[in-house]
């Protein structure tokens, strides 16, 4: 059988180490807390290493359903690969190479693709649409959090501990040595994903009084 | 934030300033807030009348605690949903981990902050 392929690619920069932005994307749990408003349910249903087999549930732009799928994802280097079979029937790839700028900054660029009935190459413009969309919600719910996330990091922030200055009340040290960022997948996770209740939002809307780094 | 000043005030021997933190009326506004300062991000709220302040750095992995408007007397961490209590901070979803808390003044409208506080072991 023939095949189409339908792709989008975006690109974007962040002010913070592409190990940062790995850290973000391949963390489940903030899916239904940072994008409360898109996913519903998240769940891991295995994961070791750096790969991990997950279902979720979401409502994309331009749909008026939520979709539910699987996801297969695993780090190749610097690049997040994934596979997501959706309840649509598609299988989505998705590919994001996080790459390295000057002065801790760096660059991720990510491509979408559907290979699928050359009949539905006409529905690519539609397909570049909604990726778009989506691409640019998700980035900028996921901006702040990165941001933040690399500031605290340079505050001497640990994970499960949280800031030893601000915890043990003591004088914000005159020079604090956080090291550099290390994203050492699986992400450490606490709540109840990795069950078969899996981890959903807890309210679909909230009077948000937002960030204020 | 125009004001920087700072108030000192003798307490239980020591000598503890306090900085100026956001004013009364702009905590009415929404009940609500979160700013930096000095290093220190602090959540400002209003619970059961009295007005308290917490650190707004989640334990977990660093999210804000104040992202979203308290219900129920709950705090919900934006990044994992982590919860916490606007009685005293306590984590109820991880008990063991705790918000800090801190002293407040409030002067002529004016509300101040002790960033050092007594050291916990």
């Amino acid at each position: 059988m023939k095949v189409a392929t339908l792709s989008a690619q975006f690109q974007a920069e962040m002010d913070c180490p592409k190990e940062v932005v790995m850290w973000n994307y391949y963390d489940h749990e903030h899916l239904v807390g940072t994008h409360y408003k898109l996913y519903n349910k998240a769940r891991v249903l295995a994961e070791k290493g750096n790969w991990s087999l997950v279902y979720r549930s979401k409502r994309m732009p331009l749909l008026p359903f939520y979709t539910s799928g699987i996801g297969f994802q695993y780090m190749d280097g610097n690049v997040m690969k994934s596979f997501h079979k959706d309840s649509i029937g598609f299988m989505l790839q998705m590919e994001a190479d996080f790459k390295d700028l000057p002065n801790d900054r760096c660059s991720v660029t990510v491509t979408y693709r559907i290979d699928t009935h050359p009949f539905f190459k006409l529905f690519e413009p539609f397909f570049h649409k909604i990726f778009k969309r989506w691409f640019w919600a998700t980035w900028e719910e996921d901006a702040p959090m990165r941001l933040r996330r690399w500031k605290v990091h340079k505050l001497g922030f640990k994970d499960f501990s949280g800031i030893e200055y601000i915890n043990k009340k003591l004088p914000v040290p005159e020079h604090i040595n956080a090291g550099p960022y290390i994203f050492d997948p699986p992400v450490r996770t606490s709540s109840r994903i990795k069950t078969i209740d899996g981890e959903e939002r807890p309210f679909k809307q909230s009077f948000e009084l937002g960030y204020n780094d | 934030m125009a004001e920087t000043s700072v108030i000192t005030v003798q307490e239980a021997g020591r000598e503890v300033a306090y900085r100026y933190l956001a004013s009364v009326e702009e905590l009415k506004k929404t009940g609500q807030l979160t700013r930096w300062i000095d290093d220190h991000d602090i959540l400002l709220y209003e619970y059961e009348g009295e007005t308290k302040a917490l650190s707004n750095v989640c334990r977990h992995f660093g999210g804000p605690v104040g992202y979203h408007k308290a219900k129920d007397g709950i705090f919900v961490c934006l990044w994992h949903n982590w919860k916490f209590s606007c009685k005293d901070g306590s984590c109820l979803t991880h008990p063991g981990l705790p918000l800090r808390r801190y002293a407040l003044k409030i002067v002529d409208g004016k509300i101040y902050v002790d960033l050092l506080g007594e050291p916990q072991p």
